[in-house]
Formats: C-alpha cells, sequence, structure tokens
C-alpha cells in the first residue's frame, strides 16, 4: 500500500479515496498484506530452523516444498486481483516499510 | 548527533485569527537587504508588493495578505493539497531566493502570519538576539543538497529470484512448472537464502556507501545535518534513498563541492548508488537556532 503507481488508490493528496470498489481492493491489499508478513517471517524462521541444522534432510525438504507452493499460491492471488508483489507493503514512514524491499 | 527535520514546512504555529482583513506574511528576515532586490515579484499574494519592514537593527521581507485566505484553517487545506502547496513554496522561495542575492537572509518557515505589521515587529524584535546570531552563522555561507539513492537496477526483488528457484535446482530451467513435485523444495530455500543474503549485502553496501558520501561532504562542510530520506512515492523511479543530507559552505568553495562529489563517485564503495547534488540554496536547513556549527544541537537553546 505505498501507493505506487497500479497500487492502492491515493489521490492526489496523497489521501485515501472511499470509492466502493477501490475500498476493496484496498481491502485485499491489506489483507494480502499481513499474509505476506506471515509468509516471509515463516521462510525466515525456516531458514534459521535449517541452519541451526536440527532438521532432517528430508524435514528440510518438506518445509522448502511447501514455502515454494505457498510463494506461488501468493503470486496467484496478487494476479487474481491486478497486485503485484510491490504494492503488497505499508509504509511506516520513518521506521521504513513493513516489508522488506 | 544528527537530527530528523521535515522540512520546508510549517514549523511555527500559526499566528493567525480571522478577524483583520489583511495579514503580514514573513518570508525571511535580512540585514542592510536592498527593497528594490523584492520589490515587483508576485510573492503569495500577486498584486500587493514584497517589501520590507524594518525591526530594531534588522529587516523582515513581508507582505501583506488576505487574512481570510491565511487563516489556519484555510491553511491547514492548502497546504495539504501537493499542488498548492508546491506553488506556495515556490513563491516563498523565489522571494527568498531574490532577497538572498542582495543582503544576508535568514529564510522563515513557510507560512509565516502576523495580524499586522506591528504585531510582526513586536514578535520579531523578541527573537532579534536569535536572528543575529544565525545570521552571522550563515554570512557567507550557502547549503548545499546531497542525496544518495540506491540504483534500481542493482535492487532485485528477493520474491523474484525465489520465484526463479520454481525452476528444479539442476537440469533445464522452466520445466520445473510442468509438474511441482519434480522440483526440490531444498533448493528453493537455497535461493530464499542466497537472495536474502544478497540484500542484507547490498544494504550493507548501500549504507557503507551514504556514510561515504556523508563524511567527504563533512570534511569541507562548516556544518552538516541528516535530514529524513523521503518515501519512495516521492522519489518515483528511482532507488531507495539512503542519504538526505545537507551542508553548510564557504561561498565561493563549489569547486571544493564538485571535487568531493566527483571523488566520492569513482570510489568503488559508491559503486551501486547515484549521488545527486543540488545548490546552492539560501541555508535553509541552518537557520534554526537549535543548531551551532558541527551540526551539533544548542543546549543554550
Amino acid at each position: 500500500m505505498t501507493g505506487t503507481e497500479g497500487g492502492p488508490a491515493r489521490g492526489r493528496n496523497g489521501r485515501l479515496e472511499l470509492d466502493p470498489d477501490r475500498v476493496g481492493r484496498d481491502l485485499v491489499c491489506l489483507v494480502l498484506t499481513v499474509v505476506e508478513l506471515l509468509r516471509q517471517l515463516m521462510e525466515r524462521q525456516a531458514l534459521h530452523r535449517c541452519d541451526q541444522g536440527d532438521v532432517t534432510d528430508e524435514q528440510e525438504e518438506r518445509i522448502g516444498t511447501t514455502l515454494m507452493l505457498l510463494n506461488e499460491r501468493m503470486d496467484e492471488l496478487c494476479a487474481q486481483h491486478g497486485l503485484t508483489r510491490d504494492d503488497l507493503n505499508l509504509d511506516l514512514g520513518p521506521l521504513g516499510t513493513l516489508l522488506e524491499r | 548527533m544528527t537530527r530528523t527535520v521535515e522540512q520546508p514546512g510549517p514549523r511555527q504555529p500559526l499566528r493567525t485569527e480571522t478577524s483583520a482583513a489583511v495579514a503580514t506574511y514573513v518570508f525571511a528576515v535580512c540585514r542592510g537587504g536592498d527593497p528594490a532586490a523584492v520589490a515587483g515579484l508576485p510573492g503569495q499574494a500577486p498584486g500587493t508588493p514584497v517589501r520590507l519592514l524594518r525591526f530594531g537593527s534588522l529587516e523582515a521581507v513581508v507582505q501583506d495578505v488576505p487574512a481570510a485566505e491565511f487563516d489556519a484553517e484555510n491553511l491547514r487545506e492548502r497546504l495539504a493539497d501537493r499542488a498548492e502547496l508546491e506553488r506556495c513554496a515556490r513563491a516563498h522561495h523565489s522571494v527568498i531566493a531574490a532577497m538572498a542575492g542582495s543582503a544576508p537572509t535568514l529564510p522563515l518557515p513557510l507560512a509565516t502570519l502576523y495580524l499586522g505589521d506591528e504585531r510582526a515587529r513586536v514578535a520579531l524584535r523578541a527573537d532579534e538576539r536569535r536572528f543575529l546570531a544565525v545570521l552571522k552563522r550563515i554570512t557567507g555561507r550557502v547549503e548545499w543538497g546531497v542525496k544518495v539513492y540506491a540504483r534500481p537496477e542493482a535492487k532485485q526483488e528477493p520474491d523474484r529470484s525465489a520465484e526463479a528457484a520454481g525452476a528444479p535446482g539442476s537440469g533445464a530451467p522452466g520445466s520445473g512448472a510442468a509438474g511441482s513435485g519434480a522440483r526440490s523444495g531444498r533448493a528453493y530455500l537455497e535461493r530464499v537464502r542466497g537472495a536474502r543474503q544478497d540484500r542484507e549485502r547490498r544494504q550493507q553496501a548501500g549504507l557503507a556507501a551514504a556514510e561515504a558520501v556523508d563524511r567527504a561532504l563533512r570534511g569541507i562542510a562548516v556544518a552538516s545535518r541528516r535530514l529524513r530520506t523521503h518515501e519512495t512515492t516521492l522519489t518515483g523511479e528511482r532507488g531507495v534513498q539512503l542519504l538526505n543530507a545537507a551542508y553548510l559552505v564557504a561561498e565561493g568553495d563549489e569547486h571544493d563541492v564538485a571535487a568531493a562529489v566527483r571523488e566520492v563517485r569513482r570510489s568503488p564503495a559508491c559503486r551501486s548508488v547515484e549521488v545527486e547534488v543540488t545548490g546552492p540554496w539560501v541555508p535553509y536547513s541552518f537557520v534554526d537556532g537549535s543548531f551551532v556549527d558541527g551540526g551539533e544541537p544548542d543546549a543554550r537553546g
């Protein structure tokens, strides 16, 4: 929701516009942003666990496959709603962005 | 220490009331200014002259503006509109820049308003000592703005690389799209890890480059100030802004600035960034009373 071109509705003044269609789209975008945040956290946690070496090769393979499918599913969901991964973010001002760029 | 501020913007409370028909808009404070330098400018209210108002040993660059258009509510509304904000800021700046060409000039924040000349004079007089101190600091000096951006092409979306991991780690790329069972989860994790490490490296390199640029310019500056970096929505097609800084440099040292920037651009640390330099400006970032040379906040206030 950084208001990038083609992204969620940001008015001329940087305000959100309350057009019903756009509100729906913004809501989808917000939900997907949260899902994406969780996905990235899971990915990070998985890497961390694998690095620590307390996961068997078989488990690692399973975790990796799951995350890969989840990643693909995110792409599909974004495509369905006409969003890109770049749209799934929140600008937190001086704190930077919610998701890493 | 550096401080983060947003500028330009109304930093002082707006001293307005709706009753008076005419308010006094103050652009700047100067010493020995030439009225002719700003006489013909439109300012914030085209039609009324931009003039000098004496107070103590200094002058204020002022203009009569319709009070109704500049009351707190209207002003808030107008400055929230990006196009209108730009128009006001440009008008403000053009008066300040014109006066700075004729005399040492201390710019005041956008939308500094008083209810008439008398009130303006009283308020400005109360600040005279601070104005004198700041004028002393900025006389004969100019501000240079330096921004550092990560090069967009150097920045690759981690998810894109992870996406590419959908292809099998070995074998022909693309064939993985046919059946997910053939793809390796471990290879995917490996790619995600690689992308993460790349990004961390890039971030480190970007920050190191920003520090290198800042160091080089601090070397020739009288004072420096790190400003808040702009959001990506404002920087448009450019990459992420890594540094937004202002340097107070002696007038006539343009060559030193240019040389420092040229050198730092050539350095290996700055390969992945773009360095943008603007100036010379009237020292907007160094008129705050809380700053002394070296950029340290002034404890004496």
